[in-house]
C-alpha cells in the first residue's frame, strides 16, 4: 500500500514536470499555468473556508495585496519579487489576522458580508490611491528578463514555480489536517460552542487559519503579477476574483485536500473554453450555472461526491 | 445653510431608494434566513422590463411598472421553485452561495441578451426639479420616495395587522412551531420571496426615468443595501427603512466632504463597524445570523 503510494506519488510527478516538454502550444501551455494559479487560489482560500468554515468572499484583496506589494517593490526599490512576495504574504498574513480578530464573533452571513466589506474596501483603495496604485490604469512590471526577477522569456518556467505554489498550497492544507490544529478546525467548524466548552482555544485557531490562508494567496498574486507582468484592480481586487476563488474551491470540495485542484482543473478549463466558443457573458452564466448546481445537488463538491460514491460502492461490495 | 439642508435633502431622497430594496431583502433574511446576493438584479430587471415596453410600447415609465412587478413576482415564484427551497436546511455554504450564482447568471443574462450598452429612459419629467424654501428637489426622485416609503408602510401594516402577515411573523420568529401551528411554511416562503423581489423590481421600474440601465447596476446597489440591512438588524422592517434613511445621508454627506471616489469608503466602515461593534443592528435580535429553524 506504502510502496504503491511512493510510486503513484512518483509517476505524477514526473508526469507533471514533464507538461511544458510535451506541451509545447502556447495556449495550453497557458491555460494549464492558469489553471496551476486557481488550484493555489482555491486551496489557500480552502485552509479557511473549507477547514475552518469561514466562508470568505474577500480573497481578492490578498490576492490584490500579493500582486501590488511585490510589484511596488520592485518598481519603487528594485527589490527582486523573489524576496517581495514574502512582503507581501506577511502584510496579508498580518492583515488576514487582524480581520479574524475582529470578525470573530461573527457567524453565517454576517461573516461573509464582513469579508464582502473588507474586500471591497482594499479594492476602493487601490482604484483611487492613484498616487501609488495608479488607479485603473495599472502598473506594468517592466520586463527585465532573468530568474533572478521571477521574469522569464518562455512560459515553462511559470508551469514549475506554479506547480511548486500548487505543491505549498496543497502540502500545507495536509499538514494542517494532519496537525493538532486541523482537528480544532474540523471541531469548530462543526460546533463552534461545543469546541470552546471543550477547550478549544477558537480565536487562536481562526486567526491562524486566516492568516495562513492570506499569505498563500499573497504568495498567488505575485506569482500572477510576475506571470502577466499587468496589474490592475480589475484582475486583481475586483468582487468578481473573490467570488471567483470561492468557487473554484466549492465546486472541487471544501475541507478535502485534493478538491480544490479538481476544481480548478474543472472551472478554469470550461470558463476558458465556453469563452472563447460562446463569448464573454454566456461563459460567466455557465460559472453562475454550475455555482447554483454544485451548491444544490452537490454541496461537498466534485471530491466529496466521488468520496460519497466509492464509500457507496465499498459498503455494497462488504455487504 | 441653504448647502446643508440641499444635502439633507437629497440624501433622504437617495435613502427613501434604498428602502424599498432593502425591505425585501431584510424580510427576506428574517424569513428565509436567506442572504439574497441576487436581490438587485431583480432590481435591474424590472429596469430593463420598464426600459423596453417604455422604448417598444411607447408607454409611460411610470404604467410600465404596473406591468413589470407581475412579471417579476411570477420570476420570484419560479426562482424560488427552482432555487430558494431547495435551500431549506441546506449547509450554510449552499444557502450563501445558490443567491450568490443566481445573481451571475442573472447578470451575465442580460449581459447576453441586451449587452453592456448603457442605457437611459427619457421623459419629460426625468430633469423636472421644484423648488421649496431654496430647495430643488428632482420630481421623479420625490416619486420614488413617497413610493417606496407607501410600499414599506403597507409592508408593515400587512405584516402586523394581518393574519397572513402573523403567519409570516411567525414562520420568521420559529420555523418549526410554525409548522406544528398549520402553517405552511414553504408557502409563505414563497410568498415571501416573490412579494420582496417585485418590490424590487417596483424600484427599478421607478428609477428607470432617473438613471442608466446596464446589466451590472445592480452592483452599485446591493452593497449600499446589505449595509442598509445589516446596520437597520437583518430581518427588521422598520429597522431597514430608518437604516436606509441614515445610509443614504451618510452618503451624501460624506460624498460632499470627501469627494463620491472616497465617499464610498465611508460607507463601509460604518459597515464593518456595526458588524463588529453591534452584529445585530438597530433593532435585530441577537442571535439571528444562526442557520436553520429555531
Amino acid at each position: 500500500m506504502r510502496l504503491a503510494t511512493i510510486l503513484g506519488g512518483a509517476v505524477l510527478l514526473a508526469v507533471l514536470l514533464a507538461v511544458p516538454l510535451v506541451v509545447t502550444n502556447l495556449f495550453w501551455l497557458n491555460l494549464a499555468i492558469t489553471v496551476l494559479l486557481w488550484a493555489a487560489l482555491a486551496s489557500a482560500w480552502n485552509i479557511l473556508g473549507g477547514l475552518a468554515g469561514g466562508l470568505s468572499l474577500g480573497h481578492a484583496a490578498y490576492f490584490g495585496i500579493g500582486a501590488y506589494v511585490t510589484t511596488l517593490l520592485f518598481l519603487r526599490l528594485g527589490i527582486s519579487p523573489w524576496l517581495g512576495m514574502w512582503a507581501g504574504a506577511a502584510l496579508a498574513a498580518a492583515i488576514g489576522a487582524g480581520l479574524a480578530t475582529i470578525t470573530l464573533r461573527l457567524r453565517g452571513p454576517f461573516f461573509v458580508l464582513a469579508t464582502l466589506a473588507f474586500g471591497i474596501v482594499i479594492h476602493i483603495v487601490a482604484v483611487n490611491w492613484r498616487e501609488v496604485t495608479r488607479g485603473a490604469a495599472g502598473l506594468v512590471l517592466p520586463f527585465s528578463g532573468g530568474p533572478e526577477n521571477m521574469m522569464f522569456a518562455g512560459l515553462a518556467p511559470y508551469w514549475y514555480i506554479g506547480l511548486a505554489l500548487v505543491g505549498l498550497c496543497v502540502g500545507t492544507t495536509i499538514a494542517i489536517r494532519r496537525s493538532r490544529l486541523g482537528y480544532y478546525l474540523v471541531a469548530l467548524r462543526e460546533d463552534e460552542d461545543a469546541a470552546r466548552s471543550l477547550g478549544v482555544r477558537v480565536v487562536q485557531c481562526k486567526v491562524i487559519a486566516s492568516a495562513i490562508s492570506a499569505a498563500l494567496t499573497a504568495l498567488a498574486g505575485t506569482f500572477y503579477a510576475t506571470f502577466v507582468q499587468y496589474i490592475d484592480p480589475a484582475s486583481t481586487t475586483q468582487f468578481n476574483i473573490s467570488v471567483q476563488i470561492a468557487l473554484v474551491a466549492i465546486v472541487g470540495g471544501m475541507g478535502t485536500v485534493i478538491g480544490p485542484v479538481l476544481g480548478a482543473l474543472v472551472v478554469v478549463p470550461l470558463g476558458e473554453l465556453s469563452r472563447a466558443y460562446l463569448g464573454g457573458g454566456p461563459a460567466l452564466m455557465v460559472y453562475g450555472l454550475l455555482l447554483i448546481v454544485i451548491v444544490l445537488a452537490v454541496p461537498r463538491g466534485i471530491a466529496g461526491g466521488i468520496e460519497s460514491v466509492t464509500r457507496h460502492l465499498r459498503r455494497r461490495r462488504n455487504s | 445653510m441653504q448647502l446643508a439642508l440641499q444635502i439633507v435633502t437629497n440624501g433622504l431622497l437617495l435613502g427613501g431608494l434604498y428602502a424599498l430594496l432593502a425591505v425585501g431583502l431584510t424580510l427576506i433574511f428574517g424569513v428565509l434566513r436567506v442572504v439574497n446576493f441576487a436581490h438587485a438584479e431583480f432590481m435591474m430587471l424590472g429596469m430593463f422590463g420598464t426600459y423596453w415596453i417604455w422604448r417598444l410600447a411607447g408607454i409611460d415609465p411610470y404604467l410600465a411598472v404596473l406591468l413589470v412587478v407581475p412579471l417579476i413576482f411570477a420570476l420570484g415564484i419560479i426562482v424560488d421553485r427552482l432555487v430558494l427551497q431547495r435551500t431549506i436546511g441546506a449547509p450554510e455554504v449552499t444557502v450563501v452561495f445558490a443567491t450568490l450564482g443566481l445573481s451571475i447568471l442573472m447578470q451575465n443574462a442580460a449581459l447576453t441578451m441586451w449587452t453592456a450598452d448603457i442605457r437611459s429612459v427619457t421623459t419629460d419629467y426625468s430633469g423636472m426639479v421644484f423648488r421649496a424654501g431654496g430647495i430643488r428637489i428632482s420630481v421623479p426622485m420625490a416619486i420614488s420616495f413617497v413610493v417606496a416609503m407607501m410600499a414599506a408602510a403597507a409592508l408593515w401594516l400587512f405584516l402586523t395587522r394581518t393574519l397572513y402577515g402573523k403567519a409570516v411573523q411567525a414562520v420568521a420568529q420559529n420555523r418549526e412551531a410554525a409548522a406544528l401551528m398549520g402553517i405552511d411554511v414553504r408557502r409563505v416562503y414563497m410568498w415571501t420571496f416573490a412579494t420582496a423581489v417585485a418590490a424590487a423590481g417596483a424600484m427599478g421600474g421607478l428609477i428607470a426615468p432617473l438613471f442608466t440601465v446596464y446589466p451590472t447596476v445592480g452592483t452599485s446597489y446591493i452593497v449600499a443595501v446589505f449595509v442598509i440591512v445589516v446596520l437597520g438588524g437583518l430581518g427588521s422592517v422598520p429597522g431597514a427603512v430608518l437604516a436606509a434613511l441614515v445610509i443614504g445621508l451618510t452618503e451624501a454627506i460624506a460624498g460632499y466632504l470627501l469627494g463620491t471616489a472616497w465617499a464610498e469608503l465611508a460607507t463601509f466602515i460604518i459597515f464593518l463597524a456595526v458588524l463588529i461593534a453591534r452584529p445585530q443592528g438597530f433593532f435585530g435580535r441577537r442571535g439571528a445570523e444562526t442557520f436553520g429553524g429555531r
